[in-house]
């Protein structure tokens, strides 16, 4: 008996040391420890945060949380954070349901590590605690806990986005194997069957074809569409003995244009009509191009003008100039706020995915144009999750299924 | 060489592609790196791919006035241009402004450059209008719903209209600016929805095609 | 009869060029005064998110426009930018177009002497950087990774504007003004993936384009094109060149509407008539 005693008053007296070295440098008044706090490496991250958890409600709504940390390499205890209960709801995590589980009345904070004692190893271990205020007065505090933080391998909370990823990359797959080389309808894209007409008409008059590629970077997506389509135009141009003159924004473009310009010339049979100056640099400026595209399409006057890839505000100084001259004029973007000037300045304009389509289009190849097939069974389920998701949060919402909405919300949402 | 030529190249894609993507989805110090040094890169080979542009543009040029090409006295105002920037900003090392002076390259850049550059903007505003004039015509239904937004939209951004419009309809309690934010937040932002769905995913399946080689014209197929 | 009004119908552009220009010029030159009543919902939210911002915070101004869309953006950066000081913000000002760095300088030998805020100390200006989107990844992590030094080739970790600030946790605000889709890069790559508040400042002719997301609140405002200038130089009360252009934007809209009202009366008249 006499010795369980004395184990217990062992006991009380080393957590009362405990509590009384771990309060801030001061206060070594003996208060009660905030029970159930706990540290563990922030999950999902880079490796530099803590994620420190504890119940709420032990001392009233009025109470303050203060947050230290230690490093080995910072000493001491560093002021990391202050804040009131209620603005650190563990279910304020931004984290979705599969990767977070907050209980109910529970508080947690996310403590970067980095942005206070600068960039630490992963695995180096933190050492933390939380004190309790009211009135500026101690009143409670947590016994100091140490949790090693760690880089993750894996972001559960974009679970969702990889599997969508995942059905989108088997579909594409799927249709890429069992592209077929006939049978498959592709809606007729007017734009692009006056493509030959336009080449038609310039081999007629002697004059030349302008394509202007936009100011698009090669990693834009419009960009890439227009290298596509330039091919398939010069491909023809050379079978047709037409000339035709690519004025570059962008020097990166360029070099792949001559690259895509040079091949179509082989594959047509005629590397002899090719030139190295038919793709050229103008300038990196946007305006500056426009200006300079304007004087060389008034001055030249030619028969066809593309305008394929990414435009800004140039698009209705390009286009309204050509259409001046009289060209026959073949506009597509991706810009739909460009999409008006095209539209009301050029004979045909191809509209963002009809760009994306238009290399498959006109090369006729089986694998890009079944790849296709995928970008209609995107637009299927986007169709479908917005009708049903919809539906869903509105009966949701009607009935106060409040986990049903928060659900259905959460699934749709980018982490 | 075909090695070099195809399946180096197409290798290179496809392993920068998927650990770019695999990025997204792993947030460990090392694919932040990796992430890292790859923008780094870009920056790198961007830079030099704009020395290759410069010197494309100045031998195109050059070989126009060497040929005496039509309209060859345009390409020596590329070098003009260019000397009257480029020397000036070379003195001042790139300030456009040195103990409260303006530098040669600050005078060209504020009153020739800016000028120039701001003409052209401008120019859009007579195209705008004159363009709006040819075309804007009611021909068809669809025509008759797209004007009548239009005018809707012009109105509201004029204080007169305003006041037209609250004199004439004021008294139905709809102030054109909640028929204004009508019309663009729900129909226009209905429309602009569908089409970047559709160019996110045309955008996706892009991505897919490149990084597994189907689509490799911009490399020069074989 | 119907000859000339389709003679009219087919006039040639220079001629509305030339009517353009008067009503453009006049009230450039002599002001009429128009009233300016309104302000919309999307300025008042961006003047709101920059007026709760607490003072003494550092807040990203990324200024990317260039000559060519001064006169619509400058006056919106400006009347940012005095506001920020007004509240006593720290300005941190980074740039992606090479064309605006010209820009960038004309407005701080302007707007910080008239509070007497010194470089270094209030703001800093970073210099220019190509590639915005890889610069903006970059930044997630470390600030001072792409930028150590600002545009006089000081160290930027010790400047005291910079004070705390390591990445976009440090920054309560960025305010993107620009002719560009850099405001679409801010959003996308930097807004919704770091949670940073972003607002934005455009030329009216792109304004549309932004419905999407705003309505979305992944813009958290929008001054749009000189009128939202005019607006926001309402709202922080100091009136600018914004406020000065608004008699010129309001005779051309009404332009425009005449012409199109027109284009089609005729149109109507020489069909039923």
């Amino acid at each position: 008996m006499a010795k369980t005693k004395t184990l217990a008053v062992l006991i009380a007296f080393f957590l009362a040391a405990g509590a009384a070295s771990a309060a801030p440098a001061g206060k070594t008044a003996s208060v009660p420890a905030i029970a159930g706090f706990t540290a563990d490496d922030m999950p999902y991250d880079a490796g530099n945060a803590l994620l420190l958890r504890w119940p709420d409600g032990q001392y009233g709504a009025d109470t303050v949380y203060r947050v230290f940390l230690s490093t080995a390499a910072a000493g001491g205890w560093v002021h990391a954070d202050e804040f009131k209960a209620a603005d650190r709801e563990a279910k304020a995590i931004p984290l979705p349901f599969w990767a977070w589980e907050p209980l109910p009345g529970e508080l947690a904070v996310k403590l970067e590590i980095g942005a206070l004692v600068g960039e630490l190893k992963s695995g180096s271990d933190v050492k933390v605690k939380a004190a309790a205020y009211r009135n500026d007065k101690l009143i409670a505090e947590s016994l100091a806990v140490t949790a090693q933080i760690r880089g993750n391998w894996f972001r559960l909370d974009r679970l969702n986005n990889l599997i969508l990823l995942t059905v989108i990359v088997i579909a594409f797959f799927w249709a890429v194997s069992h592209a077929k080389r006939k049978g498959l309808f592709i809606r007729r894209i007017a734009g692009l069957d006056a493509i030959d007409e336009a080449i038609g008409r310039s081999t007629e008059m002697g004059k030349p074809i302008f394509y202007v590629p936009g100011i698009g970077q090669m990693s834009t997506i419009s960009t890439i569409a227009s290298t596509f389509i330039l091919g398939e135009v010069a491909k023809k141009v050379a079978a047709y003995d037409s000339q035709i003159k690519v004025p570059h924004y962008d020097p990166v473009v360029m070099t792949v244009a001559k690259e895509v310009v040079k091949q179509s010339y082989l594959e047509a049979g005629r590397p002899d009509s090719y030139r190295e100056d038919l793709n050229f640099f103008v300038s990196h400026d946007q305006f500056s191009y426009a200006a300079s595209v304007d004087g060389m399409i008034s001055r030249e006057k030619p028969a066809a003008i593309f305008f394929m890839g990414y435009f800004m505000a140039e698009s209705l100084l390009l286009a309204e100039v050509g259409s001046t001259t009289g060209a026959i004029q073949i506009a597509g973007t991706d810009v739909e706020h460009q999409l008006p000037f095209f539209f009301t300045a050029c004979d045909y304009t191809l509209i963002g995915e009809e760009l994306y389509a238009a290399g498959a289009y006109l090369s006729k190849e089986p694998m890009l144009v079944s790849a296709l097939k995928v970008q209609d069974l995107g637009k299927l389920v986007v169709m479908v999750s917005v009708a049903v998701g919809g539906v869903l949060v509105a009966v949701g919402a009607k009935m106060n299924w409040d986990n049903l909405v928060q659900v259905v919300l959460t699934l749709f949402k980018a982490y | 060489m075909k090695f070099i030529k195809n399946y180096l190249p197409l290798a290179m894609v496809m392993v920068v592609g998927l650990l770019m993507l695999a990025s997204y989805y792993i947030p460990h110090k090392h694919s932040v790196d990796y992430v890292e040094l790859m923008n780094k890169w870009e920056n790198i080979v961007f830079a030099f791919a704009f020395l290759l542009g410069l010197l494309s543009l100045f031998v195109s040029h050059y070989g126009k006035i060497r040929r005496r090409h039509d309209g060859w006295g345009y390409s020596i105002f590329v070098f003009v241009g260019f000397f009257i920037m480029v020397i000036p900003a070379l003195m001042s090392g790139g300030k456009q402004m040195i103990d409260g002076q303006v530098t040669g390259l600050g005078w060209s850049f504020r009153y020739v450059y800016n000028a120039l550059s701001a003409t052209m903007f401008a120019v859009l505003a007579f195209y705008i209008v004159s363009t709006a004039y040819r075309s804007f015509r009611i021909k068809s239904g669809q025509a008759l719903v797209l004007f009548i937004a239009a005018f809707i939209l012009i109105l509201g951004k004029v204080p007169l209209g305003q006041m037209a419009w609250e004199s004439v309809l004021g008294w139905t309690g709809y102030g054109i600016d909640r028929v204004i934010e009508w019309i663009m937040s729900v129909p226009a932002v209905a429309g602009k929805r569908g089409i970047m769905i559709g160019i996110a995913i045309g955008a996706i399946v892009t991505a897919l095609k490149i990084i597994f080689g189907i689509e490799r014209q911009y490399m020069g197929k074989d | 009869m119907k000859e000339n009004l389709l003679k009219f119908l087919k006039i040639d552009r220079r001629w509305i060029f030339l009517a353009l220009a008067v009503v453009l010029f006049i009230p450039i030159i002599k002001p009429i005064g128009l009233p300016n009543k309104t302000i919309s919902r999307d300025v008042q939210n961006a003047f709101d998110a920059l007026d709760k911002v607490p003072a003494g915070s550092f807040v990203l101004f990324s200024l990317d426009y260039d000559p060519s869309t001064r006169p619509e953006l400058h006056p919106q950066a400006e009347a940012a930018l005095r506001y920020a000081f007004k509240k006593n913000l720290r300005v941190g000002i980074v740039t992606y177009i090479a064309g605006s760095t010209g820009l960038i300088q004309q407005l701080i030998e302007k707007v910080p002497g008239e509070t007497g805020k010194v470089n270094g100390t209030d703001y800093v200006v970073y210099p220019y950087m190509a590639n915005a989107v890889a610069v903006m990844t970059q930044m997630a992590s470390d600030f001072y990774g792409i930028y150590d030094k600002d545009i006089d080739g000081r160290d930027a970790r010790s400047l005291p504007v910079m004070k705390g600030v390591r990445n976009y946790k440090d920054i309560p605000l960025i305010l993107s003004i620009t002719g560009t889709n850099i405001l679409d890069f801010w959003v996308a790559y930097v807004g919704d993936k770091y949670n940073v508040p972003v607002i934005g400042g455009v030329t009216a002719i792109s304004q549309p384009g932004y419905g999407p997301y705003l309505q979305t609140r992944q813009l958290k405002g929008l001054i749009g094109g000189m009128k939202g200038a005019a607006e926001f130089e309402s709202l922080v009360k100091e009136p600018g060149k914004g406020t000065s252009g608004i008699d010129a934007l309001n005779l051309a809209h009404i332009m425009v509407l005449l012409l199109i009202l027109t284009s089609n009366i005729i149109l109507l008249v020489v069909r039923y008539l």
